[in-house]
């Protein structure tokens, strides 16, 4: 396994061009045991969930904060994965919003990643060409996004490349945090964009469980724990009010579910989780 | 000394046969229940025994509809049940209540984490859970 990771680091194309400040492949010879985490890596949403979400709920495209897609040749092992799941999650939002040329240069990013860790095939110039036909079609757009998804998480796991896609789901989760909070620094008011941060405070714990397995040998590992951990700080602060109970009912197989509960988030709130994420996102994007 | 190697490998070759079988299960289901639902790729598979359940953790988003199919039937011909609990472990529902089916739809007012727990009310077998989501309608909080 260590093995495979070094010859992945090793076989960067764009090694030459990788800055010194780039976090190293783990070397360390230590096995995580990645059948008692498994759980927790599913536990955040897809890109392609988030991104059906946000295209269901009309937010509008900013992308000024977005991932510079140039900067994709830059990127190798871990921290490449953690940018491929970036770069998946910018793809996806701008694909929501309709902004088509803009997606379209990061699902370029996403190739050039992807033939890192042996999943270009996935996104190959036929499928490219295929999905290209297909733009003014989103619903079949989106299952293709979700199908080829479904396929790098598949190849990532068979091919024994866990911890990359540890690290893109990160990237992932990361970016779709970013996204929502600049969405809500636009639409301080918006219910459906607090919620998503009100959920954090139960996926925090879970993405926590997923790094803290190895924080004794891995320095990466140590500073993404120490990172979460202080968005987790802030997200403590964030309350919900009830405003009666909870139920469920089941009509012909339909579970209805409602929550009668109201996130309480303050654009105060909304700048200190961002001033959270920063150091996380900075550790992930910086070359 | 033979006797225990060969013991070993048996139960070693039972629950490779077992985990094979599990996975095979999941390309079925699919294409039997998934329909126009869009399925991200992930999956989850359990061997249960004597009681075991197994938990899941899932970001359900409001304005969504989902799919949950529950894969699989226990050595004493049962279906596969779900238990669906809030992040704070509070049980929302049990579809054994319900009686069985061979998937579920799931609509929520707002987007929340649940933790979904599989689970056969008797006997033992493989468990395997997909879940496929689409565009849905918003329901609110207030309707009954």
């Amino acid at each position: 396994m260590t093995a495979l990771l070094v010859w992945i680091g090793g076989c960067s194309p764009s090694d030459s061009q990788v800055s010194q400040h780039t976090y190293a492949v783990d070397t360390t010879s230590y096995a995580i045991p990645w059948e008692q985490i498994e759980v927790y890596m599913k536990a955040a949403p897809s890109p392609v969930q988030v991104a059906m979400w946000l295209r269901q709920e009309k937010v509008p495209f900013y992308g000024e904060n977005l991932h510079d897609p140039t900067l994709a040749g830059r990127y190798s092992g871990l921290q490449g994965a953690a940018n491929l799941g970036v770069y998946l999650t910018d793809m996806a939002y701008a694909h929501a919003t309709a902004q088509y040329q803009k997606a379209y240069e990061y699902l370029s990013s996403v190739n050039r990643l992807a033939s890192l860790y042996g999943v270009e095939d996935i996104l190959s110039a036929e499928r490219i060409k295929r999905l290209d036909r297909l733009q003014d079609q989103p619903d079949s757009v989106q299952k293709l996004f979700t199908q080829y998804y479904g396929e790098i998480q598949e190849r990532l796991t068979e091919t024994g490349q866990q911890a990359m896609l540890r690290h893109m789901i990160l990237g992932g989760w990361s970016e779709s945090l970013h996204i929502v909070l600049t969405l809500l620094e636009k639409d301080p008011k918006s219910q459906p964009l607090a919620e998503v941060i009100f959920l954090q405070k139960g996926l925090l714990p879970l993405l926590m469980k997923l790094y803290s397995v190895d924080t004794a040998s891995s320095a990466a590992s140590r500073e993404i724990v120490a990172h979460l951990a202080a968005i987790q700080g802030e997200l403590e602060q964030v309350a919900i009010q009830e405003v009666g109970s909870t139920d469920a009912t089941v009509q012909k197989g339909v579970i209805h579910m409602r929550f009668r509960q109201r996130v309480v988030l303050s654009p105060v709130q909304v700048q200190s989780l961002r001033r959270r994420l920063l150091p996380l996102r900075q550790f992930i994007v910086r070359v | 000394m033979k006797g225990v190697f060969l013991g070993v490998s048996l139960s070693f070759l039972g629950m490779l046969q077992a985990q094979s079988g599990c996975r095979q299960l999941i390309p079925a289901c699919r294409e039997a229940h998934m329909e126009d639902y869009n399925w991200d790729g992930r999956y989850w598979k359990a061997e249960l025994y004597g009681g075991e359940t197994t938990e899941i953790y899932y970001t359900f988003f409001r304005g969504l509809r989902y799919r949950l199919i529950p894969c699989g039937r226990s050595s004493a011909q049962k279906a596969l049940h779900l238990r669906i609990y809030n992040a704070n472990r509070t049980l929302l529902l049990d579809t054994r209540q319900q009686g069985e089916r061979s998937y579920w739809d799931l609509e929520l007012s707002s987007t929340q984490l649940l933790v979904l727990e599989l689970y056969y009310p008797m006997g033992e077998g493989c468990a395997a859970l997909l879940i496929g989501h689409k565009n849905g309608e918003y329901i609110e909080a207030s309707a009954h």
